[in-house]
């Protein structure tokens, strides 16, 4: 088993990865930046190393700096979190030549599902169902107009670099598709320095649901369920769920077993994620995967039991799973609300600052994975996502009703935060139903958020709380003290020795 | 019998009515209350007794015996506000809009002369067209009367002044003896000379609003002390604000119950300064996370606001806050930040109310426009007030606290009771740039590489001088406490020094520069 764990991250991830560590007694490592030396996740490790200035390139996405703390730390293993250094082919073959254990997959399966086309290839190969497309790139408009013809169109032209939703254009007729072609590719050059783009089929109305998987290096892979992450913001991701309530038993069997033969195919270890796209009559096809820990593993990690981040480790270290796909079930309903620091009634701008006030919502079946704390910075070095709300409950409605709760007890000042936004999404009457699909908040929210002004019951609340503060607030000045009864305003002027 | 009764009863209901229902809608329609609904809203329900609603006025010129309005346009009395005595008087703008005749005048001495008696504050609702000009010196004599009462009870009872309509001329006068003045944004204005008589001899065009409206006086001359929104909150803010106040200069502030633990540590605090020592933090958080029930009532927020000052409670009993505020011109003391601040301070002092004072200072503030406007005198007044004040006396240095401003800032020389430092306190003659540039002079000019020297003095000066800890060596500082636990260190200084006596020599008054 590893002893030492460098956690090459910083945030709600850096600490979500220690209190594993800590909790198999493993030592931790952490690394930050000159903006982060009093950040949670430094207090929270062993030790703490200083890789450089504020922006990211100049000291977390260095990796020679951090090789250079896991030199003289002495961890024998790594784990990269999301986004950074966690899909860097290069960072984990110079830890493969030190010696020292990255935990996520090996370099082969991040190589190959790092590229868009040659990943659908392999899926494809695979006999995973892909979206109808076009494989190869498109090298002028009128290529792209013939292929997209071919396909029928509304079509996508995506970017082969790209992710986050930059370089994608949806193209709806012929009309369209030059201008497509110009601003995706454009776009991709501008964003990854690499204008390919390929075209496939554009799903209406999809859900994103993808499903996790965990494998060995014995050979052992699992699928731990899905998770759907249709409510998206600009392809990003805001409330996420486990299980969906969209999919049957059968299409969550097909849809695993399509996702652990992906794994196998590129010699998947760790564990990872397999993104699909599921249409009306719940076809699925594959989307991509993603070789890490997910943003959103909790609501997995909540509803199957089964601690990710400690699978990582264990495999990391070559030990073999000791569950099969028999013991993976799914035990209730998880639902994970991603909070931010930023104005939902301004277009969403970040906010940054000071977190003046800061509380967590505590109760029943509530996680937060948090990576800062009262008196914490939300700076504009770092993506301004303060915590993940995580709630667990035996149904779906009682995880929504838990989650809105907790949405109402998270206190957090000093910033803005999207906060009423996340428990307008809850709260809706689609979401409720589980009528959701990729568009939902587009659709919902065209011209950005504005926040209702409540229902009678709400107002009511607004009303009773309101009176009772100001009821509070009259009870004490009502027994405010004058002094005491002989003041010695009354002694001392009888007396005359005052003026 | 019968009539005198009937007579009595229409003469108070005419007092009631004021100048009647036209005039009174009028006043509605202007967004003000009339006299009598602001002392509804500012006193306790039942409590207000009036003196006085008889009184007419005694002029026999410009036809006006005929008009008698009783009450003569100021309704005057005593209430209570939250069970404790005040006087009040509102000017009721319906009756010769306000206008102060001899015997208007007489309604407010009389109510003056018995809070004198009484040791009870008073609190004067202005809303006067000004002097009655039929009534002409008589009316004259009556302001004067009304400011002599007004100074000899200043630092004797708390005086409150609440602008709610125009007040104008020599009227200004009362008001700005008294202890704070609130004005409501939009329906009052104050000035010495209304905008005709300034077109007429300075030919400058300006509005009453520009010139005198509430928010010229908060935020550039810093005459209004509190800005309310309207009527209704002004008589609110009033009640918030005589509850941080005691009665008189020999009395306790009042005891408010207190359900705030002293042992709240806000570890949020710790991290409150800043990495960088140029980039601002919030003062106010610093207050607020320290006071009881963050309830902290700022005074002059918007006027010279590189300095706060303001009331809270700790363990339920009244403290005066001044504190620097980095956030606005680095905090450093200017003549408007210094004349805010020793004015709050002298007030505390003269009411018994202990001073907190938060430093992080960089200095005086340098320039012509400073030096010519008296920087010095008025800086002196600040000094002054921290040396003079005999109340309890607590300093927490936060960060920097420089040169001459270091001592102003109710330093332990300036008999500061305790004086306590964060561990990011540095108390030096200057900061570690302007340091080594006049005491390494030579050696940074001779330097192969100047700058490279100069950062490396300054470094070094910064490692030697920038921390509490020489102050602390020679006991300028008491201690240097953990910032999270600032709340109970200051609350338990504050129970050590609640008896507090001094002597001082014997005088009529001190001399301070003025």
């Amino acid at each position: 088993m590893l002893k030492k764990i460098l956690v090459a991250n910083r945030g709600e991830i850096a600490c979500r990865v220690m209190e594993t560590c800590q909790k198999m007694g493993i030592s931790t490592v952490a690394i930050y930046s000159d903006a982060d030396s009093l950040a949670k996740h430094v207090k929270m490790a062993d030790e703490a190393y200083n890789v450089g200035p504020a922006p990211t390139a100049e000291s977390y996405l260095r990796i020679d700096r951090i090789l250079e703390v896991v030199k003289k730390s002495g961890a024998d293993g790594v784990h990269p979190g999301y986004g950074f250094l966690s899909e860097n082919a290069e960072f984990s073959r110079r830890l493969a030549e030190a010696g020292v254990a990255f935990i996520g997959p090996g370099e082969k399966a991040v190589a190959a599902m790092g590229d868009k086309i040659t990943s659908k290839k392999l899926a494809a190969d695979a006999g995973v169902n892909t979206v109808p497309g076009y494989d190869g790139i498109i090298t002028d408009a009128e290529q792209a107009a013939t292929i997209a013809a071919e396909i029928g169109y509304p079509v996508m032209v995506k970017a082969t670099a790209g992710g986050g939703g930059k370089g994608m254009r949806v193209v709806f007729d012929a009309e369209g598709i030059a201008e497509g072609f110009r601003a995706a590719s454009s776009e991709a050059l501008s964003g990854f320095g690499d204008d390919r783009v390929f075209i496939e089929k554009f799903i209406v109305e999809p859900r994103h649901i993808e499903v996790q998987i965990l494998a060995d290096k014995q050979g052992n892979t699992l699928y731990l369920n899905e998770r759907e992450c249709s409510l998206q913001r600009r392809h990003q991701k805001v409330i996420e769920e486990a299980p969906s309530s969209f999919l049957t038993p059968e299409v969550r069997k097909a849809m695993g077993e399509q996702a652990v033969k992906l794994a196998q195919v590129v010699d998947y270890h760790s564990a990872g994620t397999v993104e699909f796209i599921v249409d009306a009559e719940r076809n699925f096809y594959f989307l991509e995967m993603n070789t890490r820990l997910q943003v959103e593993h909790p609501v997995t990690e909540m509803t199957t039991g089964i601690d990710l981040v400690e699978q990582m480790i264990r495999i990391a270290a070559s030990e073999s799973l000791t569950m099969t796909q028999a013991d993976v079930a799914i035990n209730g309903w998880s639902i994970e609300a991603r909070v931010y620091a930023e104005d939902p009634a301004r277009g969403f701008l970040p906010s940054i600052g000071r977190l003046t006030d800061y509380r967590e919502p505590t109760g029943e079946g509530i996680r937060v994975d948090s990576g800062t704390y009262e008196g914490g910075e939300v700076s504009i070095y770092y993506d301004p996502m303060i915590a993940k709300l995580i709630v667990w409950g035996k149904d779906r409605e009682q995880a929504r009703q838990r989650m809105m709760e907790a949405l109402d007890s998270f206190d957090i000042r000093g910033v803005t935060t999207n906060l009423v936004f996340l428990n307008a999404l809850v709260s809706h009457a689609a979401f409720a139903s589980g009528d959701i699909s990729t568009g939902f908040i587009g659709d919902e929210f065209p011209d950005g958020f504005v926040g209702d002004a409540g229902n009678q019951d709400q107002k009511e609340i607004f009303a009773a709380v309101a009176g009772y503060l100001r009821a509070e607030e009259r009870l004490r000045a009502g027994n405010v003290h004058a002094s005491d009864a002989d003041s010695p305003w009354k002694i001392l002027k009888r007396v005359g020795s005052g003026n | 019998m019968n009539t005198i009764v009937e007579e009595l009863q229409r003469r108070r209901d005419q007092s009631l009515l004021g100048g009647g229902e036209a005039r009174i809608e009028t006043q509605h329609k202007k967004g003000k209350l009339t006299a009598r609904e602001r002392l509804l809203l500012l006193l306790d329900p039942d409590s207000f007794t009036e003196f006085d609603a008889l009184k007419q006025h005694r002029c026999q010129d410009f036809g006006m015996a005929g008009q008698q309005f009783p009450g003569d346009g100021v309704i005057t009395g005593y209430g209570d506000i939250n069970g404790r005595l005040v006087f009040v008087f509102s000017q009721d703008f319906t009756v010769f809009g306000g206008s102060l005749s001899e015997t208007h005048a007489e309604k407010i001495c009389k109510i003056m002369d018995k809070a004198m008696e009484m040791g009870a504050p008073v609190i004067g609702l202005n809303d006067s067209g000004g002097a009655r000009i039929q009534e002409g010196v008589a009316s004259l004599g009556g302001y004067a009367d009304i400011f002599l009462r007004n100074v000899e009870a200043s630092g004797v009872i708390p005086q409150l002044s609440i602008i709610m309509g125009p007040c104008a001329g020599g009227a200004v006068y009362s008001p700005a003896i008294t202890d704070f003045i609130g004005m409501v944004s939009d329906t009052s204005y104050m000035f010495v000379t209304g905008p005709d008589v300034v077109k007429t001899v300075t030919h400058e065009e300006v509005t009453a609003e520009e010139l005198g409206g509430a928010s010229t006086h908060s935020t550039r001359s810093g005459v209004c002390d509190i800005t309310f929104e309207n009527d209704i909150e002004a008589m609110r803010q009033t009640r918030r604000l005589f509850d941080f106040l005691p009665l008189n200069n020999l009395d306790s502030p009042p005891s408010y119950p207190c359900d705030d633990p002293i042992t709240r540590h806000e570890s949020s605090l710790n991290t409150l300064i800043p990495l960088s020592e140029t980039q601002p933090y919030s003062m106010r958080e610093l207050i607020e996370k320290v006071v009881d029930h963050r309830d902290f009532f700022e005074i002059q927020p918007d006027f010279a606001a590189n300095i706060l000052i303001g009331f809270g409670r700790m363990e339920g009993k009244t403290v005066g806050v001044v504190a620097n505020n980095p956030a606005v011109l680095a905090g450093v003391l200017d003549i408007d930040s210094s004349r805010k601040a020793a004015r709050f301070i002298r007030f505390c002092d003269c009411f018994n109310i202990p001073v907190i004072t938060f430093v992080d200072v960089p200095g005086f503030m340098p320039g012509t426009q400073q030096e010519r406007g008296g920087i010095i005198k008025h800086g002196a007044k600040l000094l002054y007030a921290y040396a003079e004040a005999t109340v309890p006396k607590l300093t927490l240095i936060t960060r920097k606290a420089y040169g001459g401003a270091y001592d102003v800032m109710s330093s332990k020389h300036l008999k500061a009771d305790i004086n306590l430092a964060w561990p990011t306190a540095e108390i030096a003659v200057m900061g570690a740039k302007g340091a080594v540039e006049i005491l390494n002079r030579r050696e940074i000019a001779n330097a192969d590489d100047p700058i490279a020297e100069a950062g490396k003095l300054e470094a070094s000066y910064r490692q030697r001088f920038a921390n509490p800890f020489i102050a602390a060596e020679r006991g300028y500082i008491d201690d240097v406490i953990s910032p999270a636990t600032t709340r109970e260190v200051l609350c338990k200084s504050l129970r050590m020094l609640a008896n507090k006596s001094v002597k001082k020599p014997f005088k009529k008054h001190g001399n301070i520069p003025l």
